[in-house]
Formats: C-alpha cells, structure tokens, sequence
C-alpha cells in the first residue's frame, strides 16, 4: 500500500513539474494553415515539415539557447484556409497555448489579418509562401512582428511579365484572377504594370470568385481576343480546372503562372492543358541543395514534399537562428532578433530587411511543364 | 455573335447541371414541402462513388456511373430513414425537417472529409478533351454527353411521375398529403420513391460534376446554385426546375461574360429575390392555397 501511494505522490510530484511553465526546458512552437479545403495538401505538408525538423531537433539533444538545452513542442492548428479563422487559431496559439512564436500560414489572405494579434501578445511569425506585399508592410510601415522566408507578389509579378515579354517574346496578354483573393489581385497588378512599361498590351483582364469552377465565360471572352500568353496568377486546382476549360473553348495560348501553380495534383488534374506551361517558383527541384531534405521527407512520410515544405523548412531555419540569437525564448526578442539575420536555407540565401522584413533579393526560378515534370528552365531576377 | 452563341453553349452546360441537382430539391419539396438540404452532400457522395468505381474498382464507365447512381438512390433513402422518418411518425414542424437536413448535409460533408480526406480528386478521362469544332465555336464533349444523358433522364422522369401509378400517387401526394393517404395510397412508400428518384438523378449528376470539375467534400455547396434554380423556376415542379436551372446557367454566363463575374451572382439573386416579389410560386410553380 505504502508504495503505491509513494508512486502516486512521485507522478503527482512529476506532473506538477510539467505544468509549473516557468522553468520548463521546453519550448512550444506554434503553427496555422490548412488541413482542410482546397489548400489541405500544402498545409499537411508543412505542419508534417514542422514536426519532423523539431523532432530532428529534440532528438540530437535539443538546442542550446542562452546557456541552456531546450526541447521543442509543435503546436499545429487548422486554419480551413479562412481569415477570420487564422485570427481565432492565432488567439488560441498565443493567448492559451503560449507558444514563442508562429510558422506559416502559406496564404497571405490569412497572413494579414493575424498582424493585430501579433502584436498585441508580443509572438512572431515566420509566414511560408505568403508573397502579397501586405503581410509584412501595411501603408508603408513595416509590421514589427511579421516575416517571412518568400520573395513577394511585385517580385514574383515582375518576374513574369518580364520572362513572357523578353524570353517567351509575347507582345499580347490576358490575366485570368481571383478577386477575392490578396495573392491572386497582387501578381495580377504588378503582372500588368510590368508587362506594359515593357511595350506589351493587356488585351483582356477577367475575373472570378474563390469556390468557383466554371471560368468558360471569362475563357470565351480571353479566346476572342487571342492572347499570346495567359497569366493565371492563382492556385493549382483552378488553374488546373481553368486550363481544362480553356482547351476545351479551343484556346491553344502559353499559359503562365505563380508560385500558386507547384503541386502533383496540377499534373494529376491538369494533365495535358497545362504542358509547355511556365510559372515561377522559390526553388529548382533538381537543385542539389534540397536533396537531402526531400529524402528525408520522404523516408518519413512515404511521399514527396511539396513547394511549401521547402518554404517552411526554411521558416524553422531561420526560426531556430532568431532563437539562438535571442539568447531567450522570448517572443519580443525573437522577432528583435530576427532583423537582418543572415541564413543560408535550402531554397536560397535569406536576409531578413529589417525594413520589410521580406528576405531581399532572392532569386526567382522559371520552371517549364514537360511531360508532366517541372523542369528548371533557368534563374530569373527581375530588373 | 460567334461570342454570343459560345456563351449560350457554355451557358447550357451549366444549366443542365444544375437541372439535375435541382430535380431533386423539388421532388422532395412537392410532397414534404420543406428544403432538402442533405439533397448536396448526396450528389457528393455520388461523385465520389463515381470516381472509385472507375479509379479502385477500375470499372467500366457505364458501371460506374450506375454503381454511383444506384449507390446515392440508396443513400437518400437511408438518409430519409434516419433523418425525416422519425420526425414524420412525430409531426414534427417543418422548421426541424430543414435543421435535420441541415444537420444531415455537415454529417455526410464531414463524413467525406474524416474517411476519404479533405483534398480533391481528379476524374481519369474518360472521353476525350478535344472538343467538337463547330467553325469558331467548340462544344466539349464530355458537356454534349452530359446535355444528352440530363436531357434523356429529366425525359423519364417526367414520363415516371405523368404515365406510371406510382407517378400518379406522387402527384397526389403533391397536392394533398393527408387526402392522398385517407384514399389509400401508402404515402411512406410514395416518400421513399421520391427520394429514391432524387437519390438517383443526385448520382448522375454528381458524376458529370465530378468529371467536368473534380471532386472535393465540399461539392454540396454548388447546390445552392441549384437550389436557387429550383425556386426561380418554381419549387415543387419538375419543368419549372429544369426550365429555372437552364436559365440560371445562361444568366449567369452572359453576365459573367458581357459585365464581369464580379457582377455573377450578385445579379442571380436579385433575379431570385425579385422574381419572388412578384411571382412568389416562381416561373412555373404550383399554387398553394391555405387550406383552412
């Protein structure tokens, strides 16, 4: 009996010294983006990224920050891909949770409306493939605790328009968009500013909601103007739906995309509409700097990494060097520390401005469809 | 006019679409006079029976499609069962009727998203994506057949519910219930054959969507298109939902084409809302007097 109750006393003792907080070794990390919807796959990918690098982590010993061996704690929500829902998730992360700072989400319409909350409890965030403008710097100020690990829509716009003008040698373009999207509306803007100052014409600009499916009247529109090439700045599954669609109004132009377009759903749906297509993207898949994250991930889980693996790989990265470089897993000197800190990452070299907090001056790579492979065409900075 | 002649095809093969879904709405409605809303988590299922029958069970497309047409027939009649029945035996209001339905359309979406998973499927192809070429203007195949097969279907039915007894019982049922059953027609099995001829026409057109589109647990959604369809045209009549549906469709795609799709649905509803100002039966409804 004596010794039963001498166990009882030792849990009970151990569980107190878990949930006593302060002097914890461990520290919690909270992540949001989407486990379901449209985007599921790409959030499924990350928050699977996340954990098997803090695991990685935890298991060569933790990392030592000020002095001290720190263990990790991935907290992930599902945000359904919503902004008002990101908000909740990143109250929940903050307020309840505790966490030290926040890894995505990828969509910059659920980036933005976190800033407010951000700021409020004092915690970072490290956004993966957010690229509108906005998520870092609203009306020219930047926001103290967002970042992230991504070039931006102007960029990525520019990017574009400069290789359909200059490399694909189109003088005539239609946008296709989402116009309840920040990250379609962005590279649909700066495609266009770019693609005119360079002499091109935008012969059709259309629009769509997000959930819909049909885009034959936009394409039927954008067929009786015959553009050289379309840019359709949004993600894979209604880029894949619209480039169905438009094969099927008979419509042969040169598709062109984002950073929105990299999935193996885009080649499983896609198929033959989307060959000899261009988009640009955050890394070269052949680059052999990404190799050995890539078979990491797929010893573990069976499957190939997506685009955002890559991206929040590099968000921990540089994540875990703000943290060192804090000396304190502390929220406030996290994000202090995170400006202008300097990581080599897997999908490029990232400098965090402390005047943007965008990774300045990383390199875009074009990608060509072909034979239902991405291949790298070549790197493209923007002038 | 080539412009206007492709968006009345596109427009067409939007609008048999929703024909399909919205056949079902009013079915259901003509007799039980309340939305079934769980009418869109079946048309999901039915896409997503359709696409493993031909990616697991490597099927043949005609088994395929009859697999997922039989397989929803079966599912909204077990969903009638489970969800209406016992309301039915205990007259509940109709008011709960549409929170079961409600209830029942999260359930199935949820179901979806729990067991399959929440990413969406692509339909392998099965008829080919060059489209007919009619000069300038280019028909997609797979929107012929689906014109053809919803033509075809909405036929039958309508000769279902006009030529056959079982027709006859329904349209009683449609005008008086209560009349219908002190006459001796077994309702409850007049409301299982309306659910299963939704059921049915819910499998079908899951399919076409599917492979016109793809398939996600959230395909019940576009059924709000359908159930607008239903009320334009007249809830509780088959014709008027058809003919609702088809102008839906056309609606939609001129506006989307001629304004901008901004403008999309934003002018279908004040369509719907000013046709229920003035005609509150829709285009083609049944009246429905009080019978106090």
């Amino acid at each position: 009996m004596k010794k039963v109750l001498f166990a009882a006393l030792a849990v009970a003792l151990v569980l107190a010294g878990c949930g006593g907080g302060g002097d914890s070794n461990v520290i919690k990390v909270g992540w949001l983006g989407a486990l379901t919807g449209d985007q599921a796959v790409w959030g499924e990918n990350e928050l699977n990224t996340v954990k098997m690098l803090f695991e990685e982590y935890n298991a060569a010993g933790g990392i030592e920050v000020g002095g001290k061996k720190y263990q990790f704690e991935v907290i992930g929500y599902d945000n359904k891909g919503d902004a008002q829902e990101s908000v909740n998730v990143t109250k929940r992360l903050t307020g309840q949770d505790k966490v030290v700072a926040i890894i995505g989400p990828n969509a910059s319409g659920n980036a933005i409306p976190m800033a407010p909350i951000l700021e409020q409890a004092k915690v970072p965030d490290i956004a993966t493939v957010a690229t509108n403008p906005k998520v870092t710097v609203q009306d020219g100020k930047v926001k103290p605790y967002n970042f992230r690990v991504c070039f931006i829509d102007p960029y990525q716009g520019a990017v574009a328009a400069g290789f359909a003008y200059d490399k694909l040698n189109a003088r005539t373009a239609a946008v296709l968009y989402d116009v309840s999207d920040d990250y379609s509306q962005g590279l649909r803007e700066f495609f266009k500013i770019n693609f005119e100052k360079k002499g091109g014409t935008i012969v059709a600009d259309e629009s769509f909601n997000s959930g819909d499916v049909d885009f034959r009247p936009q394409l039927s529109k954008i067929k009786a103007a015959n553009p050289d090439v379309i840019f359709m700045p949004y993600f894979f599954k209604e880029v894949a739906l619209s480039a169905n669609q438009a094969r099927d109004l008979g419509i042969n132009a040169t598709l062109l995309g984002g950073d929105g377009w990299p999935s193996d759903q885009l080649i499983s749906m896609g198929g033959k509409a989307v060959e000899g297509s261009y988009f640009v993207n955050h890394l070269d898949y052949a680059d052999p700097a990404v190799q050995d994250f890539k078979s990491r991930y797929k010893a573990k889980y069976g499957k190939e990494t997506e685009l955002n693996g890559f991206l929040a790989h590099d968000a921990v990265l540089v994540f875990v060097e703000g943290l060192k470089k804090a000396g304190k897993p502390n929220g406030e000197a996290i994000a202090k520390a995170l400006e202008g800190i300097d990581v080599q990452g897997i999908t490029g070299r990232i400098h965090i401005s402390p005047e943007t907090h965008n990774p300045e001056g990383k390199d875009a790579a074009i990608l060509k469809i072909v034979n239902g492979q991405y291949i790298f065409q070549e790197k493209y900075a923007a002038q | 006019m080539v412009q206007f002649l492709q968006q009345l095809i596109n427009g067409l093969s939007i609008g048999s679409v929703y024909a399909l879904m919205a056949v079902g709405y009013s079915l259901v409605y003509s007799i039980m006079n309340f939305s079934n809303f769980a009418h869109g988590g079946v048309i999901m299922l039915g896409a997503y029976f359709g696409f493993f029958g031909l990616t697991l069970l490597k099927l043949p497309f005609a088994v395929a499609f009859l697999l997922a047409s039989f397989g929803t027939l079966l599912v909204a009649i077990i969903v009638e069962r489970i969800a209406y029945k016992p309301l039915r035996e205990r007259k509940a209001p109709f008011l709960y009727f549409i929170i079961s339905a409600m209830g029942a359309s999260i359930l199935l979406e949820n179901l979806v998203i729990a067991t399959i998973g929440p990413t969406f499927r692509t339909y392998p192809e099965v008829f080919p994506k060059t489209p007919i070429e009619l000069g300038p203007l280019a028909i997609g195949r797979l929107d012929l057949i689906i014109f053809v097969i919803s033509a075809v279907s909405l036929s039958f039915l309508i000769f279902f519910i006009d030529k056959t007894k079982l027709g006859k019982a329904i349209q009683a049922a449609s005008y008086n219930v209560k009349a219908c059953a002190l006459m001796g027609v077994n309702t409850d099995k007049v409301i299982l054959t309306v659910f299963g001829l939704g059921g049915f026409l819910a499998g079908i057109a899951g399919v076409f969507f599917g492979m016109k589109y793809t398939v996600y647990p959230q395909i019940g959604n576009i059924t709000t298109k359908s159930f607008i369809a239903a009320v334009f045209g007249g809830l509780g009549s088959l014709p008027g939902a058809v003919l609702g549906s088809v102008l839906l469709g056309i609606i939609e795609t001129f506006v989307a084409g001629y304004l901008s799709s901004q403008f999309r649905d934003l002018i279908a509803f004040v369509i719907l809302i000013a046709v229920l100002v003035l005609r509150p039966t829709g285009i083609m409804g049944k009246v429905t007097e009080d019978k106090a």
